[in-house]
């Protein structure tokens, strides 16, 4: 999955395009570090183009949200699609993650 | 080392092959240039010697010439002195060495009255002592010979063809006459000398520019006056072996030489060729020097000889010698091939030899120790890289042992209930696991989806299968059960580690089920009549992840013939290549072709199937797990 940075600030502006499984779930780990150990005290993420996440994904969405609840800063994710809000939904995942 | 030796072979043979084409080329030129210039040479040679053997001889002639007419005043003046005509042809005999006979002859009836008058002195051939005699009588009948007639039918002095005096010298001679004339210019006599041809011939036949040239003498008729054959003299004519020969040029030599004239032409002495340089003598006779090719060539056909022994001898020595320098700088090549061959076995610091030259074969060098650093660097990487993937793989292996190890094989046999369940493992991912426990007459089953891979997943999944076996058997409610094994699991996970589960107890006499869902798919329920739904349950969180969480569970009566359908999100994310996905509506669509009557068993593997043929040969990529449960 392609992961694009923009920092306005302290506000960090992601961009999630494609897949994110078990192929590439490493990767995605690597490009979130930044935002995961970073200063941000605001990050929105924008799911238009994510097109599917695995369980693999789900655990990668946690460990940010839990990182950035621990310092104090909030996590959004807008726009995702139907069938990719469903997974999130039926693993309770929506309840923990905030998603728009 | 046998292909190194037939390398240098190889090219040393082409320098070789080239070398003498050049070499053959140059010495053909040379050769044919040689034999035109020798050939000149001996022409001009041969001129040489023959106009100082027409010197010689003419010197001889005018010698005699000149002797005789020395004594022709005196004979004039005394010619009625018998005996002075007798000293007189002495004198001239003694004084002169080549003057082997001297006559004066008299007209018939001039002297005194006498028939025949001619006072003769001759040499003896062997003793060399003087003999005078008169020569004239009936048997010697001086007036009709050549000697005496032509001159005096000439009236002038004249040479004789050569003829053999027996009567005299016994030697071959030619005799020189001149006619005495008196006042009136009458002639009354011959003056005589003869000159020996012997000498002549012995003169002659010594001369020669090359071993097997010689000279021929010739009349002026063609008859030879001297020959190296001997025999041939006063025998034969020039005609004679002219005639002999295949070569009509020989005739054109022999009317040349008698017209007198002076030069050079090449003939045909049977197959062997030679040139022959002719010249007149102021006599009317003719001299010729005879020259064979053979001879003169005999230097240069030599001088061929030793070319092409040296020729040989030295592309022998060409061919050794560049095989030996070739063999020598292209030594370099056979250790590069030998510590290529070693570094291919697997000795991958083989040190390649150093190479002295800066030429093609450094490069050759300085490439193959590039290519040996690169090769030990990708194997230093490649080393690297596959004990890190074989940990990797045995990692998974072991996890996917541990999970197949705990998924229980022997399924219920009751009348009431049939159950049956399957995991097929992906190659990468694991963690679907299912589980069930009788207890009386209830049974207590599960179907979960443990996130990550590998042996952590492994250890999560045998946690959560224990604290379950463990917490359901005491029988407290399924929501309780959940919170416990979720503070269980959400103990000490750092790693945000989770399962997805649906746990359901379902008494099978009441048919009543209860249930909850922890994040997991909803369950299909198909009803007796054959419909099939999704049953929808509260999505509870999935479990190992907030310690505390509130599971709610929920209750739904079932009824016989009723079947359930678990299954983890491997059936419904199947993907087929062209990375659409079997879905929910498929699932369903499945659920409503299958009759109560196939056995559970059956079931989950028609299930299986239709998926498998739905993903049509793609990768899978996920566990695929199936539970049937049908209630009887």
């Amino acid at each position: 999955m392609n992961v694009t940075i923009n920092e306005e600030g302290a506000k960090a502006l992601v961009k999630l395009e494609g897949r994110l499984d078990t192929t590439n779930a490493d990767q995605f780990m690597k490009d979130i570090t930044p935002l995961m150990n970073g200063a941000h005290q605001e990050i929105e993420m924008d799911c238009t183009d994510m097109e599917y996440t695995s369980s693999q994904g789900l655990r990668m969405f946690l460990m940010l949200q839990k990182s950035v609840s621990a310092r104090g800063a909030k996590l959004v994710l807008r726009n995702m699609k139907p069938h990719v809000k469903e997974v999130f939904d039926i693993t309770g995942f929506s309840h923990i993650i905030n998603i728009l | 080392m046998s292909i190194k030796k037939n390398f240098a072979s190889r090219l040393s043979l082409y320098v070789l092959l080239l070398s003498a084409s050049l070499l053959l080329v140059v010495t053909i030129l040379a050769t044919v240039f040689s034999a035109t210039f020798v050939l000149n040479e001996a022409n001009v040679r041969a001129e040489k010697v023959l106009d100082n053997t027409v010197l010689e001889i003419e010197k001889v002639i005018t010698e005699v010439e000149r002797a005789v007419d020395n004594v022709d005043w005196v004979v004039q003046r005394n010619v009625n002195d018998e005996q002075f005509l007798y000293t007189v042809t002495r004198e001239l005999v003694a004084t002169n060495p080549n003057i082997v006979g001297s006559a004066v002859a008299f007209e018939p009836y001039y002297f005194k009255n006498r028939k025949y008058f001619a006072p003769f002195t001759y040499s003896g051939d062997i003793s060399h002592e003087l003999h005078t005699v008169q020569l004239g009588n009936e048997h010697y009948d001086y007036p009709t010979l050549d000697w005496y007639q032509i001159p005096k039918l000439l009236g002038k002095p004249y040479w004789s063809e050569p003829y053999y005096d027996d009567g005299g010298s016994g030697q071959r001679i030619s005799t020189y006459s001149m006619p005495l004339k008196d006042e009136e210019g009458k002639i009354y006599g011959m003056l005589t000398a003869d000159l020996s041809l012997e000498w002549m011939s012995d003169l002659v036949t010594s001369i020669k520019t090359t071993p097997n040239s010689y000279i021929l003498l010739i009349g002026r008729n063609g008859a030879y006056i001297a020959h190296e054959k001997k025999e041939k003299v006063l025998n034969e004519t020039i005609f004679t072996s002219a005639l002999e020969m295949e070569d009509t040029t020989a005739i054109r030599i022999g009317k040349n030489m008698l017209a007198g004239e002076r030069g050079m032409i090449h003939f045909k002495n049977d197959d062997d060729k030679a040139f022959v340089v002719y010249s007149p003598l102021s006599n009317g006779w003719s001299i010729g020097l005879v020259c064979p090719y053979k001879d003169i060539y005999y230097y240069v056909n030599l001088l061929i000889i030793i070319l092409m022994v040296l020729l040989i001898l030295g592309l022998l020595v060409l061919f050794l010698g560049s095989r030996r320098i070739i063999r020598k700088q292209t030594s370099p090549i056979v250790e590069f091939g030998n510590a290529a061959m070693t570094i291919a076995k697997g000795n991958f610091n083989a040190s390649i030899p150093e190479v002295k030259t800066k030429d093609e074969i450094l490069q050759l060098r300085n490439s193959l120790d590039y290519m040996q650093r690169s090769i030990n660097e990708y194997i230093v990487e490649l080393k690297s890289t596959t004990a890190s993937n074989e940990r990797y793989e045995s990692e998974l292996n072991i996890g996917r042992e541990i999970q197949m190890s705990m998924l229980p094989q022997n399924f219920p046999q009751r009348g009431d209930c049939s159950l049956y369940a399957m995991v097929q493992p992906a190659k990468e991912v694991g963690g679907d696991l299912y589980d069930f426990v009788e207890v009386g007459d209830s049974i207590f089953f599960l179907v979960g989806d443990v996130s990550g891979k590998g042996v952590p997943a492994a250890l999560f999944m045998a946690i959560a299968r224990a604290a379950f076996r463990f917490i359901g058997a005491l029988g407290l409610p399924i929501s309780e059960v959940m919170c416990r094994v979720n503070n269980c699991l959400a103990d000490g996970n750092k790693n945000e580690m989770f399962v997805t589960m649906f746990a359901g107890r379902i008494d099978l006499k009441t048919r009543k089920m209860d249930y909850c869902n922890a994040g997991h798919n909803p369950i299909v329920v198909i009803a007796p009549d054959g419909k099939p739904t999704y049953l929808h349950a509260k999505p509870n969180l999935a479990a190992g992840l907030f310690a505390d969480f509130p599971y709610e569970e929920e209750q739904i009566q079932l009824e016989q013939d009723t079947r359930l359908i678990l299954y983890t999100d491997g059936v419904t994310e199947a993907e087929r290549e062209d990375k659409s996905q079997y879905g929910e509506d498929r699932l369903l669509e499945w659920a409503s072709k299958i009759n109560s009557s196939v056995t559970s068993n059956a079931a989950v593997l028609d299930l299986y199937s239709h998926v498998k043929s739905f993903t049509h040969g793609a990768d899978q990529n996920d566990d695929i797990t199936i539970m049937s449960i049908l209630l009887k």
